[in-house]
Order: C-alpha cells, then sequence, then structure tokens
C-alpha cells in the first residue's frame, strides 16, 4: 500500500517536472516559432493574422529585407571584428599584468578598470557624442570601432586576469629564470596558454557588440555607417504592418550570433559565469 | 626599470582609455550638468546645482521615470530569479533530453535587445498580435488585454520580454551554482534520510546565496540601464506610463536638447550604479583578504 502511494507519488512529480519545463520551452520558443511562421508568409497569407501555421513558403522576405540590411550588416561585421580584436589584445596584456606581475596599487587599479563595464552608458553619453564629434570620428568606423575597444577592456581584462590566474606562476617564473623578459614570457608562454581563454573572451565581445544599440544610434546616421542593430529598428519605422519583412529581418540579423551559440555554448557560458560570478 | 617599462607596455593601453573614456568622460558630465547648456556648438553657461534641484522638485516626468525604473526592476528581478532558480534545479534532477533543455532556455540570450523588442513589440499588439490572436484561436477572446497601447500594462509588457531575453542568465548561474554543491553534502543528506524535495530546499537552496547575489546585482545592472527595449517597444508611452531614466535621458538630451539636464540625469544614473554594484566589490575585497 505504502509503496504504490510512493509511486503514483513519483509519478505524479514527475508529470510536474515536465509540466514545467514544457511551459518553460513553450514560453522561449513560442515567440522564436511564430517569428519563423510569419517570416515564411507570403503578403496574402498575413491576412489571416499571425497564428495560422504557414501554407505557402516564400523566402521572399529573407531577400528584399537582406537588400534593406545589407550594409548595415557589413558595416557591424567590420567594425565587431575589429573592436573584438582590439579590446581582447588589449584585456590580455593587461590581464597578464595584474595577474602575473606585482605592482603598487595593482589592486585598486585593477578596480578602477573592471567599475568601467558596470557603468550605464548614459553617464558617459554626453561627452563621448561631442569627443566623436570633435575629433572627427562620429559616423565613422573608427569611432565605433575606438568606443566599443574603450568600453570593452574593462570586462576584457577581467576574463583575461581571471583566466591567467589559473596558469600555474610557475610556468612564468621558469621562463624568466631561462632569460625571458615579461614581455617575451607572456608572447611566449602565457599567450598559446591562453588561447582556450580567448577564445571565450573573443565570442563574449563579439556577442555584446554585435548586438549592442545606442552607440551605434547615437554615433552613427549615414546607411555607410549604421550598425545592423539601427538597420534592424529603422525596419520597424518604414514598413509598418509588413511583419513577414520584419520578421525575416531580424532573424537574419540574429543568425550570426545564433551559430555561435549553438557551436560554442560551452564557451558562452563560461564567458557569462566568468564575467559576472568572479566579477 | 625595466620592468616598469613592461608594465606600461601592458597597461598603458587599457589605462589611457579607461582613464580618458569611463573616468574623463564621467567628469565631463557632471561639468555638464552644471550649465545650462541648451544649444548645440554652444557650452552654457554655469549654474550649480540647478539642474538636479529641477529633476527632484519640479520635474514630474523624471519622478515617473525613477518610479517606472523601479517598477520594471521589481518585475523583472522579482520572476527571473524564481524562474532561474527552479529551472536550474530541474536541469540539475535526473531528466530526458537535458542538453537541450538548456540549449532552449538560454537560446534568448543570442538575441539582441533590439530584435527581441521588435518581436515583444508585434506579440504584444493589440489588434494583429500574436497573443490576442491565439487567445482568439483558443475561443478566450474575452481575455485579450490592449497590451503596450494601455498606460497600466505597457511596463509590464516590457518586463515580459526582459525576463523573455534575460532569465537564461540566472539560470545558467545557478546551474553552475548548484554544480557547485559538492556531492558529500547531498550524499549525507540523502543517508540521513532527507527526500529528494528536503535536499533542494534544505541543503541546495540555502547555498546558493552567492549566486542570488550575482545574479541580483547584474539584474539591477541591466534593469537600471535598459533602453533598446523600452525604447523600441513603447518608446516610454504611451503617455508616460513606461517611461524609465535611460529613456528619459534619451529624449531629454537628444530630442529636447537640454544637454546640461541629461547629463545630470546621467550623473544620476552613474550613482544608482555605484550603489548597486558596491555589495559586489565589497564581496570581492574581501575574499582578497581570506
Amino acid at each position: 500500500m505504502n509503496n504504490r502511494i510512493g509511486r503514483n507519488g513519483k509519478w505524479l512529480t514527475k508529470t510536474i517536472i515536465y509540466l514545467v519545463l514544457f511551459i518553460a520551452v513553450f514560453f522561449y520558443v513560442f515567440p522564436i516559432y511564430s517569428a519563423v511562421n510569419t517570416s515564411l508568409k507570403t503578403n496574402e497569407e498575413l491576412k489571416y493574422g499571425p497564428v495560422r501555421v504557414v501554407k505557402d513558403i516564400t523566402l521572399a522576405n529573407y531577400s528584399s529585407s537582406f537588400e534593406k540590411i545589407r550594409r548595415p550588416m557589413l558595416n557591424t561585421i567590420i567594425f565587431t571584428v575589429f573592436a573584438t580584436a582590439i579590446s581582447s589584445i588589449l584585456g590580455a596584456m593587461s590581464g597578464f599584468a595584474f595577474s602575473k606581475m606585482s605592482f603598487k596599487f595593482s589592486n585598486i587599479i585593477l578596480l578602477f578598470v573592471v567599475l568601467g563595464f558596470y557603468i550605464a552608458p548614459q553617464s558617459i553619453l554626453i561627452p563621448l557624442v561631442r569627443f566623436m564629434g570633435n575629433t572627427g570620428l562620429y559616423d565613422t568606423y573608427a569611432g565605433l570601432i575606438l568606443t566599443h575597444t574603450a568600453y570593452g577592456v574593462p570586462i576584457t581584462t577581467l576574463l583575461f586576469k581571471n583566466y591567467f590566474d589559473t596558469i600555474p606562476d610557475q610556468l612564468m617564473e621558469s621562463a624568466r629564470i631561462d632569460g625571458c623578459s615579461n614581455i617575451g614570457s607572456f608572447f611566449r608562454i602565457a599567450l598559446p596558454l591562453a588561447l582556450p581563454g580567448f577564445a571565450v573572451v573573443a565570442i563574449f565581445q563579439f556577442t555584446n557588440i554585435w548586438n549592442e544599440y545606442l552607440y551605434g544610434l547615437t554615433l552613427t546616421n549615414g546607411v555607410e555607417s549604421i550598425p545592423l542593430t539601427v538597420a534592424i529598428a529603422n525596419l520597424k519605422g518604414t514598413t509598418v504592418a509588413a511583419w513577414n519583412m520584419q520578421m525575416a529581418g531580424l532573424l537574419i540579423s540574429i543568425l550570426p550570433v545564433l551559430m555561435m551559440y549553438l557551436l560554442f555554448m560551452e564557451l558562452i557560458v563560461k564567458g557569462l559565469l566568468m564575467g559576472s560570478v568572479k566579477g | 626599470m625595466k620592468k616598469k617599462m613592461e608594465l606600461l607596455f601592458f597597461l598603458l593601453p587599457v589605462i589611457v582609455l579607461v582613464a580618458l573614456f569611463v573616468y574623463g568622460f564621467i567628469g565631463w558630465s557632471f561639468y555638464t550638468s552644471q550649465t545650462d547648456w541648451k544649444v548645440i556648438g554652444e557650452t552654457g553657461k554655469y549654474v550649480g546645482f540647478e539642474n538636479y534641484k529641477i529633476l527632484f522638485s519640479r520635474d514630474r516626468t523624471f519622478k515617473k521615470a525613477l518610479f517606472n525604473t523601479l517598477k520594471l526592476s521589481a518585475i523583472f528581478i522579482g520572476c527571473t530569479i524564481p524562474l532561474g532558480l527552479i529551472l536550474a534545479i530541474l536541469l540539475d534532477l535526473d531528466i530526458v533530453a537535458k542538453k537541450a533543455f538548456r540549449i532552449v532556455f538560454l537560446l534568448p540570450l543570442s538575441f539582441s535587445f533590439v530584435a527581441s523588442a521588435s518581436m515583444w513589440f508585434w506579440m504584444f499588439s493589440p489588434e494583429i498580435g500574436v497573443i490576442n490572436s491565439f487567445l482568439k484561436l483558443l475561443g478566450l477572446g474575452f481575455l485579450e488585454q490592449p497590451w503596450i497601447t494601455s498606460g497600466d500594462q505597457s511596463v509590464f509588457c516590457i518586463a515580459v520580454a526582459y525576463i523573455w531575453q534575460f532569465s537564461g542568465f540566472a539560470t545558467l548561474v545557478y546551474y553552475a551554482g548548484i554544480s557547485g554543491v559538492s556531492e558529500d553534502i547531498r550524499e549525507a543528506a540523502r543517508i540521513d534520510g532527507a527526500t529528494r524535495f528536503q535536499e533542494y530546499w534544505r541543503i541546495v537552496i540555502p547555498m546558493q546565496k552567492p549566486a542570488t547575489l550575482t545574479v541580483l546585482v547584474i539584474l539591477l545592472m541591466y534593469s537600471l540601464k535598459v533602453f533598446d527595449l523600452v525604447w523600441l517597444m513603447t518608446g516610454g508611452g504611451p503617455g508616460k506610463s513606461s517611461e524609465v531614466l535611460s529613456t528619459f535621458m534619451y529624449k531629454t538630451t537628444f530630442s529636447r536638447n537640454f544637454f546640461g539636464r541629461g547629463a545630470a540625469i546621467g550623473i544620476i544614473m552613474f550613482i544608482v550604479s555605484l550603489i548597486i554594484i558596491l555589495p559586489f566589490f565589497i564581496r570581492r575585497g574581501e575574499s582578497d583578504y581570506e
């Protein structure tokens, strides 16, 4: 008797567990499913409302919205790649110094650097726009690269510092005894060992910069330099009620980062945890 | 001497960038916030703390924005923390297709706020929106809501989009926290006759305080600076019903050209963010001296 209650209880628990899991899956997937569903519809089919499953699949929305966001996408690719590379390299250098070289006030200096990651962008926005205007960097790739690098180095420094902390000091020591300078041991020993860390940091930075909106909105103007996020936001204004095209456009815009998530899930998880838990 | 040169090589670029773009610009913002600068190309004249005084005494939109920022944080964080903890625990149990569930829960994190804002704007549109259409299809048409077009529901709609977008992060941190609980402690509890439920309720969950602090600080940070979602879903409206500090700062600065006032809002946000991350750095400092 007792045993049967136990088994029923177990069955009930299992049901509840999977029920909660599937409600969660529904919550996360339903909007994405709806977006994909609608993005495949013709204008004709759009009239039957957003819920109906697509019958006459078309890819025309993807090609027409891609036409509109092609240049902004190229812009984003260019400045994201450069800003990711530069901020990762600079972060590796300073992270190495904070982790493996001892100097006065290193903790306090690190704190001041890392603090830069946590400030609200609104607190520096007006000087930033003015600075870019005064230096002629407004509306240029260089301006966006500089901005994303400057606000990226606090977190890349922290991520690399945490990463280098996991590499034993003895490895550096032995290099120094062999006559290597710190710079030498950084390039010959630390950097090759930090390659997995590099992947984590670069992916973290890439997704952040790719998805950023506010700096793009305030620092660029023309189609020659606006980022993809700004173009997607504009799509909302210029194609009112053309939901099929809007959804196609936004799905194109997230595709690169989505692919990274699916391919490098473990590295992304590591980056997110390193950037916060040890923060 | 050589070591000094080496240090310069490693640290100078980062320190120069941070010193100028973070601290220099905050100083510049603070200076701007003490001027009545309104015209592009000019700099305005010094007015002391006048902008702050106006914001706190006369500006009702500022108060509304402050209130809405708090309201949004409360809904967002109040839902995200339990949701993240529950999903992390479920992922920790012996369930089938664990990896697939984890991928699904983290999927929205890959979306830009811009993309999720466009999507949820459409979900919550009253006439042709997905949610209302879906309710109609289920024969629940009486549950239809005005959603983002209603002053009472706009903040709620933004909060739902925010939870959708960001709760995976909480799940992730809790999942890592739960995996960090040593198997020995859990084994011991089981030997002492604890049920699975007691094992989580008495042992695992109480050990998630550091994870909760992490999640709380990061979520607070994000709800303070949230801009994209609000700007693109409601633009702060209808009326001022969903105006938050970041959208108010943006409008004050770039639509009304009240640069001095906008800078003051920015500085207020800076001070709030300092208060939010304080526990983080205190904990960091403590662990340094352990």
